[in-house]
């Protein structure tokens, strides 16, 4: 045997500039919130590291549970509503071309109006949360694989046929694995679309979750409160995208 | 064993409608051809004179415009899963799948008939060691070689134990040794496991080397020269390529073909 055997490295980066970032940021605040009285600004507006750290002492996780319930079923229920369609949109030509517009319209419509039609449409708060995050994300979950299913490459497809499977088989075997890359992509684009609809959501009715408390603190002024609970809110982000990246590179491993 | 069915192309014609300006362009028009079990068969043409459509057609994946492919008494188009485990392919890129390790790429065949894994995996394995690949089964394929990934090619086509190969361009992209290399590996494979084998290329050197038999396609698949191969003392095999050349380039056979 003459011939190559190449063997790829990982490659392991720090990220050294964002931690840099954030400390800078950081000493910004914790100086601006110092400062605020001597340049007219009110105290409560930019309140210090302290006041925020007491203010997270209070949180109540409950409302972190309640909302993260929230977009993890309502991001489950997209992915499997839009993986389905974008299944069928793939088997069916016709059914692409009467669908796809009315996608794409959807996908224009702003997350506020369709929060003041769950409002008008639906009694029920937790039916009108999950209506809103699942027809903001379920059409990015069916655009994205079915963009990645036409992308599959012809000569794999031709390949793949040329072995006979059966439609699940060329699915199972060739398709899903293809389009797994893009399926993480939009799941990460989805956390980070979810978070946030979530939260204004939430503010329209829910009694409980991280955007009922964003309302109250913003009755009552808190701004240590608001920073509290957005800071929950970005540490909730990084966390399902550490675990969508874990998972990520646990199934795509071969790409390392 | 009853052995690969006889091949029989009847009247084979295939049309095809340019998406863009609607204008039939006929690829295939009425071939006849009869290729008979464990024969090797290469097929040479110049580029755009139906080989590749050819080769669509013979695995199943085009319907004929007219006429008839049968293997056996069955229709590769008509019967496609029939052939299931019985035709396989070899194509001129590897086309391996990138998430599967070199073993799961040689029993993807093996996992489409449905044979129990543990039989899946040991011939896939047994194929892979034949092809010098023992040390590589875990490698995944941009791990590989160009000439590595394409011996996984050859294992995952001869695993499942076909009656009919079809390798198209398979080996043109490799550099001349490796592609030596393949050939008769392929070729040695193929006897030894019986299966008729239909080889498209553009390389008259691989088709002399690897054919019993030289079918040569003018435009849109005209049969232009039958050629067995057994009939050419190796002396005058200088004299063959001479004349497919000039078959080739003027789309008649060369008279002295008729040896």
């Amino acid at each position: 045997m003459t011939e190559e055997y190449r063997e790829s490295v990982p490659v392991l980066t720090f990220p050294r500039q964002t931690l840099v970032s954030l400390l800078v940021f950081a000493i910004v605040w914790e100086v601006l919130s110092h400062l605020a009285p001597y340049l007219g600004i009110p105290p409560f507006a930019i309140p210090s590291f302290v006041r925020i750290a007491r203010s997270i002492a209070t949180i109540t996780p409950i409302d972190i549970v309640v909302t993260l319930a929230r977009v993890i079923a309502a991001l489950i229920v997209s992915f499997v509503l839009g993986l389905a369609l974008a299944m069928a949109m793939y088997r069916s030509d016709s059914l692409n071309k009467y669908l796809h517009p009315m996608i794409r319209l959807l996908m224009a419509v702003p997350v506020v109006s369709w929060i003041l039609f769950a409002v008008l449409w639906f009694p029920g708060v937790e039916f009108r949360i999950g209506f809103v995050l699942v027809v903001v994300c379920g059409p990015v979950f069916l655009v994205d694989t079915l963009d990645a299913m036409h992308g599959v490459p012809r000569e794999l497809r031709h390949m793949m046929r040329s072995f006979r499977p059966t439609t699940l088989q060329y699915f199972f075997k060739l398709i899903l694995p293809a389009i797994l890359p893009t399926i993480f992509t939009s799941w990460k684009v989805n956390i980070s679309l979810a978070i946030r609809v979530v939260t204004i959501a939430e503010l329209v009715g829910a009694v409980t979750g991280i955007g009922h408390q964003l309302s109250v603190a913003q009755e009552l002024f808190s701004v240590a409160d608001v920073f509290a609970w957005t800071l929950v809110l970005v540490a909730l982000l990084f966390l399902l995208e550490a675990v969508v990246a874990r998972a990520e590179a646990r199934i795509l491993r071969w790409r390392t | 064993m009853s052995g690969p069915p006889p091949i029989e192309v009847r009247g084979l014609r295939k049309v095809f409608r340019q998406t863009t300006t609607g204008q039939a362009v006929v690829a295939i028009d009425r071939l006849d051809l009869a290729i008979a079990p464990r024969e090797v068969v290469a097929i040479v043409g110049q580029t755009g004179c139906g080989k590749s459509t050819f080769f669509d057609l013979m695995i199943g994946l085009e319907a004929p415009s007219e006429g008839a492919i049968h293997i056996g008494d069955k229709s590769p188009y008509a019967d496609f899963d029939h052939f299931r485990g019985r035709i396989a392919t070899v194509f001129q890129q590897d086309r391996l799948l990138p998430w599967r390790s070199a073993l799961d790429n040689a029993r993807l065949p093996l996992e489409l008939i449905g044979l129990p894994e543990q039989e899946q995996r040991e011939r896939a394995l047994m194929w892979l060691n034949r092809l010098g690949l023992a040390q590589f089964t875990n490698a995944y394929p941009h791990e590989l070689s160009g000439g590595m990934r394409q011996r996984v090619a050859i294992a995952r086509a001869f695993a499942v134990g076909p009656d009919i190969l079809l390798a198209d361009e398979a080996f043109g992209h490799l550099d001349e040794v490796t592609a030596a290399e393949l050939r008769d590996t392929f070729l040695k494979l193929a006897r030894e496991c019986g299966s008729t084998a239909i080889l498209i290329t553009h390389q008259l050197e691989e088709a002399i080397g690897v054919g019993d038999r030289i079918i040569v396609f003018g435009k849109s698949a005209k049969l232009l020269a039958d050629i067995h191969v057994a009939q050419w003392p190796k002396s005058k095999y200088g004299l063959l390529r001479e004349v497919i050349q000039s078959t080739l380039q003027g789309n008649v056979a060369d008279p002295r073909l008729v040896l």
